[in-house]
């Protein structure tokens, strides 16, 4: 039987597996005992990347990234509200989630392959403070949450089977969720701001 | 009060932030399916009549967080060039919107199911990307003081930013 129930539910159980992992790293301070080896890092990022330098340099460049940034993010909680309102039946009732959720995922994609180019060169240019703030790792946290939550739980599930056929509270759940993530991960980021 | 509150400061400019989502999230959305970027297969003027109510909402909220902030720093605000060429930026991206939502009204409606757009309507898609990426970037730039008054020379830039002491000085 849990065989049957692991091959049903591969990619949901091993996402369990990995949040599981990372709930019982923070609980264990494991994170904690590998944090202070992750520093040099930041401060080569910072201080001898060509991002970091740029960044430290260039206000200007600095801010229209960072611009840009703000510019990926709205569109990414465009394309996050468009969907999943639908998916809630509040928007757009009158045409099929299936051709929402399939005409908008290709923006999205492009959009946050943009939020995390810009977003690692934000980070670069001040990487010696980010690296304090527990808000920051919140944010990682969020960011890997959302991904992995879009492409290896709610798209699968989405594009298995007519929607439909999907249980309607599992739809609410599903996209109740992602607005909740992708909230989640602009409003930390915005909190890296005020820290 | 609003500056001085650490909260209330950081509650209204991270609202103001956030409310980007939904307003300029749904434009874009609708930007972009005139020009056959999302959602081709869906009627464009389905996606921009049900995306209308969301994005007002979501401006409603932008502006009232941004005159509050405004309020709470009007000198600094008031005084930025950044802040100057937002307002100029916005004002041209509503005329923009207005002139756009008329000539999609006006527009024969056998393009409605069209991947793209009738050249007019993608030229007023294409400029309310680039306006409201402009009133973005703006905004992004205000807390930035790059214009340094004594150190300016040119007139025009002078009074672009608000630097009084030095235009009387001339």
């Amino acid at each position: 039987m849990l065989s049957n129930l692991l091959s049903n539910y591969r990619t949901v159980a091993g996402l369990a597996f990995v949040v599981l992992a990372v709930v019982l790293v923070e609980f264990f301070e494991v994170r904690a005992s590998i944090y202070p080896s992750l520093l040099p890092f930041f401060e080569w990022l910072k201080y001898s990347s060509w991002i970091g330098y740029l960044g430290i340099t260039y206000g200007s460049v600095y801010a229209t990234i960072q611009a840009g940034h703000l510019i990926s993010m709205a569109i990414i909680g465009g394309t996050v509200l468009v969907t999943d309102l639908r998916l809630l039946g509040v928007l757009l009732k009158d045409i099929p989630s299936e051709t929402i959720t399939k005409g908008t995922h290709q923006c999205f994609k492009y959009s946050l392959m943009v939020a995390i180019a810009t977003g690692i060169f934000c980070a670069a240019g001040v990487a010696d403070k980010v690296y304090y703030m527990p808000v920051f790792w919140i944010k990682m946290l969020a960011l890997l949450t959302g991904s992995g939550f879009m492409f290896f739980i709610k798209q699968p599930l989405l594009n298995s089977r007519p929607h439909h056929e999907i249980d309607p509270w599992t739809l609410r759940i599903l996209a109740a969720a992602s607005i909740f993530i992708w909230f989640t991960v602009a409003a930390t980021g915005r909190w890296i701001g005020f820290s | 009060m609003l500056v001085s509150g650490y909260y209330s400061w950081n509650w209204l400019e991270a609202t103001h932030v956030l409310t980007l989502m939904i307003s300029i999230g749904s434009l874009f959305i609708i930007d972009f399916r005139m020009l056959g970027w999302v959602l081709p297969d869906v009627s464009a003027t389905a996606i921009a009549d049900r995306l209308h109510k969301p994005m007002i909402i979501g401006f409603v909220i932008m502006f009232i967080t941004g005159i509050l902030l405004v309020y709470a720093k009007p000198v600094e605000n008031v005084q930025s060039l950044w802040f100057r060429i937002k307002m100029i930026l916005l004002v041209m991206a509503f005329i923009n919107a207005w002139v756009f939502n008329s000539r999609m009204k006006a527009a024969d409606g056998t393009w409605d199911s069209a991947r793209v757009a009738p050249k007019g309507l993608r030229t007023g898609a294409i400029i309310s990307l680039c306006l409201w990426c402009g009133v973005i970037a703006m905004g992004r730039f205000i807390p930035y003081d790059w214009v340094d008054c004594p150190k300016v020379s040119n007139t025009a830039l002078l009074w672009a930013s608000g630097c009084v002491e030095q235009l009387n000085a001339l």
